[in-house]
């Protein structure tokens, strides 16, 4: 595969009062492919996706996305740019119907665009095969906020795909699933990847990570000790000595 | 308990369905209902000067309807992206002291002058905006009443320009016309102004824009992670707003005649919008009108039976209080689903409990079960001799 530059940092740096969660964080992860960041609890994974979103802003360093600097950028500007993300503790709007949801992600471009009535036939048609394409077809007018936790977390991730970003940054898809439906997601990861998607994913899970990863990450302490791939990862030392504590 | 029945239905819908599939939202009375309940309610308002015995009682028909454009106005960024102004007194006092000095001082027309009036509220909005839509939830309340309170200073000590507590008086626009005819042209262009704002919020509700700013309600920076310039957003709605806002203000001016800086910006008149859309229901297109029409005439009730007394607002407190604890969503939504219940009951005995809800009821069912079936088997036994 041509080694295209994806999302990538230079010496990301964000500390909470003394906390430094981030620590001059060097990242490249590669276009076209799924991508894995993993580190034990607190070694800064989530604190480099709101950093390389735009939901928090890192005290220095840099950030490209595809060669073009988006360190300063707002959050819905990112997305512009083609990056997308779902959150941890998943999000979505409870008091919305899963179509209503999905369709939120629809970026109307212009004045025409902001007052055309929401619930275009094209875009409505575009939203239901998300919701179809994740099973969850059948709660299209359900409330999200009725909705189990499994079904949102595929409600988020159907509203993040509509918008149709080039890279997906999905923060531990499998927290809290069941095996059945996590067995969905990576296949689904798979098959996205395969259509051209890029995936940066943070997991605990191994399985999975090692299942669906070309390539992974490894963070302790703010800053990544080991890439390769899963093959590699699997053996190496530093690794087992961050997780195992050896 | 659900019947054997409802269980294999459950089972036998989508496979991978979830006991949830079942659970839909609320659904709405039908459209035509809705059409024909609209057509009643625009009838009513537009005969209700031929039906008013006295021009008081036009006078306070006149009062209601302007709360009920500034409640609808306030609803634009209160309704929309659930942000609570206790401010919007001050840009409603903004249009009405523009409106009365680009009548006295400028000599424009009066209509002009509203317009223009309106106009240079919505620009102020958005210096005002811009500061105040950076913070969120209470410290965006409060940073609203402080634009009251700045403006009832500055407005009262200017008094060279507005008159100060001595007020302003505005010229009429129609000196030829006498008292009840004064209230009645004014009555209809009230009601012009409402239906052009209910326009408006209607024409938002249902565009692409309208379903931003309801994400924005929801969730904020889940709305931003998702795309939505989320301050562009709210910076556009709230200048909307300010403009009906300042529409209703300078209407006012010019039909009331008379402003004083305690009246014109006074965290009331923002509590006022607030209480009524919530009364009505802030997600609600006529919301705002229900809540303005249930608390403007009980407060010129109040006002005519107990006039030398406070016990108005003690009312209106006890009403928030009432609306907050007993239907948080408004009046609208709780006859809504009464309305529901009543004409659909096969509809509504699906029953609207949440997936987590219905886990939990399966599994207390689970456990009742194994009790009885280790009862039957102990019973059998002592059969036996």
């Amino acid at each position: 595969m041509t080694e295209v530059r994806s999302l990538a940092t230079e010496s990301l740096t964000k500390a909470f009062g003394g906390v430094v969660a981030l620590d001059g964080a060097t990242v490249e992860f590669r276009h076209g492919q799924v991508n894995a960041l993993i580190g034990p609890n607190g070694s800064g994974k989530t604190t480099f996706f709101n950093c390389v979103t735009g939901m928090i802003r890192p005290d220095s360093g840099q950030t490209t996305y595809r060669g073009r600097d988006i360190t300063r950028k707002a959050p819905h500007a990112i997305v512009r740019a083609g990056v997308g993300r779902t959150f941890q503790l998943c999000r979505v709007f409870p008091r919305m119907t899963a179509l209503d949801n999905v369709l939120a992600a629809v970026r109307p471009a212009g004045l025409t665009g902001l007052l055309r009535g929401a619930r275009a036939r094209d875009e409505v048609d575009r939203a239901r095969g998300w919701l179809t394409r994740l099973g969850i077809e059948h709660l299209a007018d359900v409330e999200a906020r009725n909705m189990s936790w499994g079904q949102q977390k595929l409600l988020e991730l159907a509203g993040v795909l509509m918008g149709d970003p080039e890279t997906v940054l999905l923060d531990e898809p499998a927290g809290g699933v069941n095996p059945a439906l996590l067995d969905r997601i990576g296949t689904l990861v798979r098959e996205l990847n395969a259509e051209g998607r890029t995936f940066v994913i943070v997991e605990h899970n191994m399985d999975l990570v090692m299942s669906v990863s070309d390539h992974i990450v490894v963070f302790d302490r703010g800053r990544p000790i080991a890439e390769g791939p899963p093959s590699l990862i699997r053996s190496d030392e530093r690794v087992l000595g961050a997780y195992l504590g050896v | 308990m659900p019947s054997a029945s409802e269980r294999t239905m459950a089972a036998a819908a989508t496979p991978g369905a979830t006991p949830a599939a079942r659970v839909s939202a609320p659904r709405p009375v039908g459209r035509i209902v809705q059409v024909a309940l609209v057509l009643v309610l625009a009838a009513g308002v537009l005969s209700f000067p031929a039906l008013a015995p006295n021009p008081y009682i036009l006078s306070a028909g006149i009062v209601v309807l302007n709360y009920a454009v500034l409640s609808t106005s306030w609803n634009f960024v209160g309704g929309f992206t659930g942000y609570i102004s206790l401010g919007h007194g001050a840009l409603a006092g903004l249009g009405a002291y523009g409106t009365a000095l680009l009548v006295t001082r400028a000599g424009l027309p009066s209509f002009v002058a509203l317009v223009v009036a309106a106009l240079l509220v919505a620009a102020l909005a958005v210096p005002i905006g811009f500061a105040a839509l950076r913070v969120r939830g209470a410290s965006f309340v409060i940073v609203s009443i402080a634009l009251v309170l700045i403006l009832l200073l500055v407005f009262q000590s200017w008094s060279s320009l507005t008159g100060g507590s001595r007020g302003l008086v505005v010229p009429r626009p129609f000196p030829g016309l006498l008292r009840p005819e004064h209230h009645r042209v004014f009555y209809f262009l009230f009601a012009a102004l409402l239906g052009l704002a209910l326009l408006a919020w209607w024409l938002i509700d249902r565009s692409r824009f309208g379903l931003g700013l309801k994400a924005i309600r929801e969730d904020e920076d889940k709305a931003e992670a998702l795309g939505t310039p989320t301050f562009a957003y709210k910076l556009v709605v709230f200048v909307v707003s300010a403009g009906f806002t300042g529409l209703a203000g300078g209407l006012y001016a010019l039909w009331f005649g008379d402003l004083d800086p305690v009246f014109q910006f006074s965290i009331l008149t923002g509590s006022y919008m607030v209480l009524m859309a919530l009364l009505g229901g802030v997600r609600n297109l006529f919301g705002p009108l229900v809540g303005a029409l249930v608390v403007g005439i009980a407060l010129e009730y109040f006002k005519v039976e107990f006039g030398d007394t406070q016990l108005h607002l003690v009312a209106t407190g006890v009403l928030l209080a009432l609306v907050v604890l007993f239907m948080p969503d408004g009046v609208l939504p709780a006859v809504g689903g009464l309305l529901n219940r009543l004409f659909r009951p096969a509809q509504s005995s699906i029953r609207e409990v949440t997936a987590g809800e219905l886990r939990d009821q399966r599994a207390a069912e689970a456990q009742e079960r194994e009790p009885v079936d280790a009862g039957t088997t102990a019973g059998s036994g002592e059969v036996r001799p």
